[in-house]
């Protein structure tokens, strides 16, 4: 206790440390005012689809209590799945930039590609990525622990002082912990501080996301700060033990993780937009063509939708072709999903490679912006197309009107979240993972920062 | 003597284990990174070529219909794959592939291929551009970094000045000592990349060769910069640990922290609209025009009354073309105006925020070599509107030639007119012409400037530098 004490004030009598400290606060403020635009912006969508979507149930109410409705016009109005705004946005903007916020859903369009428009936004600020929580926890965060922690023993060995300090006794592992955390010890304070910060706007109870959060970013940083010391264990001048410490922040953060992603998608390759979008064009031409032909396989396929008397409109003939087109352009589909699948699984498997991916993907996942939850959305959309021909498929086939009695049956699309179990598994997995990594490290550390290695080597 | 130092500096440069440890890894970097690049290349140019093919069949055996059906029909079109993409693929993964042609509406291009892509993506992606762009920076740092910092620190700085080597000679000569085996290294990595180029389908795009020519100037510009302001910090510095610590800081800062700063600061100032904004803006004017004054369909009165007028008949059944036709022709027009206002204000306000970033070239040289490579790579936005435009400018022309085929052989009124394949044939696959050289150069024209002037501005502090070396520790 006594030493960490005199290392913090050793510390705070340093006028770099405090420079550096101060940027780190900087950076940290300005990351957390600057996501708060792209969650105020999610949030006034959400708001605006919400408003529209309620306006028109009540419209749909109201007719229905006066008259009953041909399900042929009902169904052309294109219903919204709305994505509910991410929990914790300002942690982490991750796919949120990217991925669209809602869906439109029409019967008539089920088997278009989904939702084709994208949200309005320079490519070249989707290159270079937000300026966002995660970006200064992943990215800076280290570099700023490095700056006031790379320099633990490796310093006084050069001096020579290295000779003293052990002379008097202590335990140079001791020694280099206590120094390490001290040194860390105000970054992590405020890197902790800005990660609570980002639920402070939140709307939803948000608190085990938060203490998740912590846990992410104080296993990351613990595990810079055993570099740290690894490093120490190793490098004979100050110098050195910089551009060791460099060199791993440039291997962690920058190299492994690019490298892993053009690895992911030249093994896992995404099959072609182009060719799935033609060959979706050319089932609907083969349909169409096929026109009655097809009606009449169709009903052979699905008896309970046959009309009376067999008289098949535009409309009919229009969704047993679609039926035709999905079932031509599925396998395409699921190629799709199976390719994301499996690059996604691949990234799990490796993500310990660079903690930097591990953190990254934790506070993404945390933050409702990451992989799993823009697929949970995707999966529902998917359902919910399912549920929406499921309505209205029978009735328009069997020229059968809504009623005031299908109000509650009518598809409606809410976000169902995930049970927190499941993201917490995740999470855990990422930080204990984390933890391993941080003990290999001290481990091999240790075996380098006896007292007997140290004094040989800075004799 | 300067050739004397260099090449001792080239020879030291090679036997120190950390420089070769670095260039062994740089090199196998860019040559993976190069390789994997190519066949992700190679693999969608034939992709999109084969969904082109498709397409076409798709459009010509679409069957008998009515001609402004087959717009309503419409075509797919495929943005091609810019071959020096595999070196720089600059905005690529985040602007879209397909362009839906259809009649009545412009669309922007859909299938943007980052959404298809695990958030790993957010890490960036390992090409030849951002290995030099960030990497190769680090690797001249760590070795000009204690060039003359580290001389001074074991006193043979002393013992070289009292030589009578005048400290300019000495400065210059480490310099090009080191620039020689960083050109070493890069060069013959550079030779073969160009020779992969050499082997790709290069049919649209315009000077190629001129177009290597300015990569390798643009990024000669860059690290001849960053090595300067190594060497010049090196100099400075009162020891090579403290000359280090500099040199990364800077690094980090205009390589890390300046992209996201600026770009987030640029948008802000200069914001661009929401979807949703921007569709209720462009819908309302297709509504009631650009000037707001009149709504669509009194407009569309007018003009049948003035067509009327014109031909001196009182009723369209009597004009001698099929009226419905003629009116969609106008309609296109009108809505044509309203596109090109807005679409144009939209891409306009991307460039502007483009040029901006640029601009902020003058704080970190990174920013300006990004948007040249881009440019010059093609894989900027000024390429993406150019494919926007021409197949907007494709979508009016081949919306324009049905609705004529309707005004002309459909007769007045006649609701079950079809035409059949001949008129399908007659409408031309989508091609785009290549992205003119000369502008491409042009837009790279401001980063370029702005390296030039970096570079410069670096070599003058080497000189200034060289004149204040210092022999003693500090």
């Amino acid at each position: 206790m006594k030493l960490f004490a005199r290392e913090l004030r050793l510390l705070l009598r340093d006028r770099a440390a405090w420079a550096l400290v101060l940027l780190f606060a900087g950076v940290l403020a300005y990351a957390l005012w600057n996501g708060a635009d792209l969650a105020r912006r999610q949030r006034d969508t959400a708001r605006a689809i919400e408003q529209s979507t309620a306006a028109f149930d009540k419209q749909v109410r109201e007719v229905l209590g006066v008259q009953a409705i041909d399900p042929r016009q009902l169904a052309r109005q294109p219903l919204t799945a709305s994505f509910t705004p991410a929990p914790l946005p300002l942690l982490a903007s991750g796919q949120a930039d990217l991925a669209p916020m809602h869906e439109s859903v029409s019967l008539f369009r089920l088997e278009q590609p989904s939702d084709a428009r994208v949200e309005i936004e320079n490519p070249s600020r989707l290159l270079a990525g937000r300026f966002d929580l995660a970006f200064v926890l992943v990215w800076l965060f280290p570099l700023f622990l490095l700056a006031l922690a790379y320099d633990l023993i490796a310093g006084d060995r050069e001096s020579g002082t290295l000779r003293m300090v052990l002379a008097r006794g202590v335990a140079p592992w001791k020694w280099i912990a206590v120094r390490a955390i001290a040194r860390g010890a105000p970054v992590l304070a405020l890197a902790l501080a800005a990660t609570l910060l980002s639920g402070w706007s939140a709307d939803a109870a948000v608190g085990a996301r938060l203490a998740f959060a912590c846990a992410v970013v104080l296993a990351y940083g613990l595990f810079w700060l055993a570099v740290a010391a690894l490093v120490n264990g190793f490098a004979k001048s100050a110098a050195s033990a910089a551009s060791a410490a460099g060199a791993a922040w440039v291997g962690i953060v920058l190299v492994i993780p690019t490298w892993l992603n053009v690895l992911v998608e030249s093994l896992h390759p995404m099959p072609s937009r182009a060719e799935l979008v033609a060959s979706a064009r050319q089932a609907a031409g083969d349909a169409e063509r096929r026109g009655s032909e097809l009606l009449s396989s169709f009903y052979k396929d699905h008896p309970e939708w046959m009309p009376p008397g067999m008289q098949a409109d535009f409309m009919q003939q229009l969704l047993a072709q679609q039926d035709e087109v999905g079932r031509a352009i599925d396998p395409v589909r699921e190629r799709f999903a199976a390719e994301l699948r499996d690059q996604q699984s691949m990234v799990e498997t490796w993500r310990f490679l660079s903690p930097a991916i591990a953190t990254h993907e934790a506070l993404t996942d945390l933050a409702g912006t990451g992989y799993w939850r823009t697929e949970a959305f995707r999966a529902q959309v998917a359902a919910f197309k399912q549920r929406v021909e499921d309505f209205y498929a029978p009735r328009i086939h069997g020229n059968k009107p809504i009623t005031k009695d299908d109000l509650a049956a009518l598809p409606r699309f809410t976000f169902a979240e995930e049970p927190d179990a499941a993201w917490q598994g995740r999470v855990l997995a990422s930080i204990a993972g984390k933890l391993g990594l941080v003990m290999l490290v001290l481990l091999i550390a240790l075996r380098r920062i006896s007292a007997r290695v140290l004094a040989v080597s800075s004799a | 003597m300067i050739a004397r130092i260099a090449r001792k500096e080239f020879v030291d440069a090679w036997r120190d284990g950390r420089f070769r440890v670095g260039a062994v890894l740089m090199a196998l970097l860019l040559v993976t990174a190069s390789l994997l690049a190519w066949k992700q290349t190679e693999r969608a140019a034939t992709e999109r070529a084969a969904a082109a093919a498709l397409e076409r069949t798709n459009w010509l055996e679409q069957g008998e219909k009515n001609s402004h059906s087959a717009g309503h029909y419409g075509v797919n079109v495929f943005k091609p794959v810019s071959p020096l993409g595999l070196f720089d693929r600059g905005i690529e993964p985040f602007v879209g592939t397909t362009l839906f042609l259809e009649a009545h509406r412009q669309n922007q291009a859909s299938f943007v291929p980052a959404q298809d892509a695990t958030s790993m993506r957010r890490f960036g992606e390992l090409t030849a551009s951002t290995g030099l762009q960030l990497l190769a920076p680090l690797l001249v740092i760590l070795l000009a970094f204690g060039c003359i910092a580290g001389e001074r620190e074991r006193g043979t700085l002393r013992q070289v000045l009292s030589l009578g080597v005048s400290p300019r000679a000495l400065v210059l000569g480490k310099t090009l000592g080191l620039g020689a085996a960083l050109a070493s290294l890069l060069v013959p990595i550079g030779v073969a990349g160009a020779l992969l180029f050499t082997r790709l389908d290069t049919d649209h795009v315009d000077g190629l060769g001129g177009r290597a020519a300015g990569l390798a100037l643009a990024y000669g510009l860059f690290l001849g910069t960053v090595l300067a302001l190594s060497v010049t910090v090196s100099a400075l510095a009162s020891s090579a640990r403290n000359a280090l610590a500099l040199l990364l800081t800077l690094w980090a800062g205009a390589c890390i922290v300046a992209p996201r700063l600026v770009t987030d600061t640029v948008h802000d100032a200069l914001p661009t609209p929401t979807l949703a904004e921007f569709e209720l803006e462009m819908n309302q004017d297709l509504q009631s025009g650009l000037d707001g004054h009149d709504p669509r369909s009194k407009r569309l009165e007018e003009f049948a009354q003035k067509t009327l007028k014109e031909h001196g008949v009182a009723n369209v059944m009597e004009l001698p073309f099929n009226f419905q036709g003629h009116v969609m022709l106008e309609s296109e027009r009108m809505a044509g105006e309203v596109f090109d206002h807005h679409f144009g204000t939209l891409w306009d306000r991307i460039e502007e925020q483009d040029r901006a970033v640029t601009l902020a070239g003058v704080v970190s040289p990174l920013l300006a070599l990004r948007s040249a490579s881009m440019a010059l790579a093609g894989t900027d936005f000024a390429h993406h509107r150019h494919f926007s435009t021409a197949a907007e400018q494709h979508r009016r022309e081949f919306v324009r030639v049905l609705n004529e085929d309707l005004k002309r052989n459909a007769k007045p009124g006649d609701h079950g007119y079809v035409a059949g394949r001949a008129l399908w044939e007659s409408l031309p696959e989508f091609r785009l012409a290549a992205f003119p050289v000369e502008r491409a150069v042009e837009r790279a024209g401001l980063g370029l400037a702005l390296l030039a002037g970096w570079f410069l501005a670096a070599c003058a502090a080497l000189f200034f530098a060289a004149g204040r070396l210092r022999v003693s520790v500090a």
